[in-house]
């Protein structure tokens, strides 16, 4: 089965000229061109007129493309987000199933009315309220278009009525239950660790490389990054090092070596390489691989603009 | 919460190594788990499966109960061949569903009435090693009555499914151990947890490690172990064994709390500690865990002995003529 690695996802607000401009260079490996938090009130129908036009722009440097939608203005964002070149839609506050299948029927006329491959835009849905953590399940296994969740710190945070402290992570059992769930329903759970999911912000490369590493060691599989800074230090910190890759390259050869000679049992540095050993160093050399061969997509797609 | 049986220590190992299967009576372990899942190669899984029923026995020896681990993906091949008398308990890796649960226990029911096991004997160990696992755990652990300690949540296939590197930290785990455990106390199975003891190692076969972990683990309420390697096995059955100090000591306060029942009062600090019926009840619970180690390690001593008795007495006599004769 193709990996899909999608380790940075930046978000961009539509309006930001400037920004927009940029972002095809920022090397990540998709690009969300928000509608929504990053887009004042009054703006809202000059920024869905943007839309089309933007989609080929941010493309060039070989990023996916994702719209994120506004929740109360559904219709009329989708309406001027499904067009060719579009990767998928960025769902937020996504409360129930019905959320999901009310956007998936959309998308799909859309899709046929414009021509498109029907089926093929994807979804990443953003859970923001204790009922849509509670509910997880059934939301992400409401629409195969679904392919990777996140949780909207900020907003679940004032769904519960917290006022978070830095040093006390109130969402330990939140990202949990997303992890479990959604690795369950083969969803990719998509975030960064605690507080940088709730205060996003510029911080030097190496602190977001950390949190990204934290957050690859939960189970996340990528993050949506709300500024450039972010896109280095988390692509970086979801593709296996040089040493990891070694390190996995040397477990798969003992472990060759013992099956060969009658058992699937043996010891490494101290501890027991097995079957499961084996598989996940087998997994970490094909992650490996699909991050290089997104890594050259990237470059060629520079090359080429 | 009355424990049933104690299994403090455990060794899992591949039942096609046969030094580890001979030895294996000496080791210590309140249970053996014969392997024929993961440390056994696929072209040995048949030769394998046909050593089950032979090395029970064997690996009983010392007082031991004995477990299989068996394949997720070959349960009636693997059933067949180890159901037999002295097995006490079936370990089902990987479970994902209350059906793959519902199966197992039919044809356990069947092959227990066929080989003359009393009904309800073996035991499913329903491991859970999966996200999917963890969604559904609920499902699975009441599935059978077979099912009577559950947990989990952590290791290597877990970190798989999860796709993250082992012993990184406990995060990654956090929720997954905690549905488990609620999971296990709602419905009033015995609990295989541990709270966390950083391993970030990964190493099988630190007794030091081995011995923190069962402490902190008898004192969260957690009295389940096992591992891979010898030495873990006598610092698991001291760390979760109560030392003569914490028997001493509810014995202390139960004698508090008797002198309290007499008066009027329902709580009373003596010498800065609290005594009340939630301590009281807890230094029963220590009391009775006490009592229950001291028997099986009796048990245990007295297995091995007849072991050794046993493997004496042919040789002395014979020994003795053969050193007479040369």
């Amino acid at each position: 089965m193709a990996i899909l690695v999608r380790r940075s996802n930046l978000l961009v607000p539509i309006t930001d000229t400037e920004r927009v401009n940029r972002a095809w260079r920022s090397d990540a490996d998709a690009v969300t061109l928000d509608l929504e938090d990053g887009v004042v009130q009054t703006r809202k129908a000059e920024a869905r007129g943007l839309v089309k036009e933007t989609i080929a722009l941010t493309a060039k440097g070989g990023a996916e493309v994702f719209v994120r939608v506004n929740a109360a203005l559904l219709h009329a964002d989708l309406d001027a987000s499904v067009w060719p070149g579009l990767r998928g839609i960025v769902l937020p506050r996504v409360e129930s199933a019905a959320d999901v299948a009310e956007a998936t029927e959309q998308t799909t006329a859309l899709e046929r009315r414009r021509g498109l491959d029907v089926g093929a835009l994807e979804l990443i849905v953003l859970l923001e309220t204790a009922r849509a953590v509670w509910d997880i399940r059934s939301i992400i296994t409401a629409s195969p278009r679904i392919t990777q969740v996140g949780l909207d710190e900020s907003d679940l945070a004032g769904d519960l009525g917290i006022t978070p402290l830095p040093e006390h992570d109130p969402f330990v059992y939140a990202r949990g239950r997303l992890v479990v769930e959604a690795t369950a329903a083969r969803v990719q759970p998509i975030g960064i660790t605690y507080p940088l999911g709730i205060h996003p912000r510029r911080l030097p490369a190496a602190e977001v490389h950390r949190m990204a590493t934290d957050a690859r060691n939960l189970g996340m599989k990528g993050v949506l990054c709300p500024d450039p800074s972010w896109v280095a230090p988390v692509n970086d910190a979801f593709t296996p090092s040089a040493d990891l890759v070694a390190h996995h390259k040397r477990v798969r050869e003992v472990f060759a070596s013992a099956v060969a000679a009658g058992t699937a049992a043996v010891p490494l540095d101290g501890r027991m390489i097995d079957v499961p050993v084996d598989e996940w160093a087998k997994f970490v050399l094909a992650m490996a691989e699909a991050c290089d061969a997104r890594d050259a997509q990237k470059r060629a797609a520079h090359g080429g603009s | 919460m009355a424990w049933r049986q104690v299994r403090r220590s455990g060794l899992t190992m591949p039942v096609v190594t046969r030094r580890f299967i001979d030895h294996a009576w000496r080791r210590g372990c309140d249970f053996i788990n014969l392997d024929l899942e993961d440390s056994v190669p696929p072209h040995l899984k048949a030769h394998a499966r046909s050593l089950i029923k032979g090395a029970i026995p064997v690996v009983r020896k010392g007082g031991a109960e004995a477990f299989t681990r068996i394949n997720h993906d070959y349960v009636h091949a693997d059933l067949e061949a180890i159901v037999w008398p002295g097995l006490s308990k079936v370990n089902y890796p990987k479970a994902e569903s209350a059906d793959e649960i519902r199966l197992l226990d039919a044809v356990i029911t069947r092959l227990e009435r066929e080989r003359g096991i009393r009904p309800g004997t073996i035991e499913i160990g329903a491991n859970i090693e999966t996200a999917k696992g963890v969604a559904a755990a609920y499902e699975i652990a009441s599935a059978s009555s077979r099912v009577r300690e559950f947990g989990g949540g952590s290791g290597y296939d877990m970190s798989r499914d999860l796709g993250v590197e082992m012993f990184v930290g406990f995060e990654q785990f956090a929720y997954g151990k905690g549905e488990l455990e609620l999971v296990a106390r709602a419905l009033g199975l015995q609990v295989r947890a541990a709270p966390f003891v950083a391993n970030t190692t990964g190493s099988v076969s630190d007794a030091d490690r081995a011995f923190r972990e069962a402490q902190a683990a008898r004192k969260c309420g957690f009295r389940l172990g096992g591992g891979l390697n010898p030495a873990v096995v006598e610092p698991q059955n001291r760390g979760f064994t109560p030392t003569a100090e914490d028997v001493e000591d509810a014995r202390w306060v139960l004698e508090r709390y008797r002198e309290l029942t007499r008066t009027p009062d329902t709580w009373k600090v003596i010498d800065g500690r609290v005594i009340d019926g939630y301590e009281a009840a807890r230094a029963r619970d220590t009391l009775e865990w006490a009592t229950l180690c001291a028997e099986r390690d009796r048990e245990k001593a007295a297995a091995v002995l007849r072991t050794r008795t046993a493997m004496a007495e042919p040789m002395s006599p014979a020994s003795g003529v053969m050193r007479g004769d040369a």
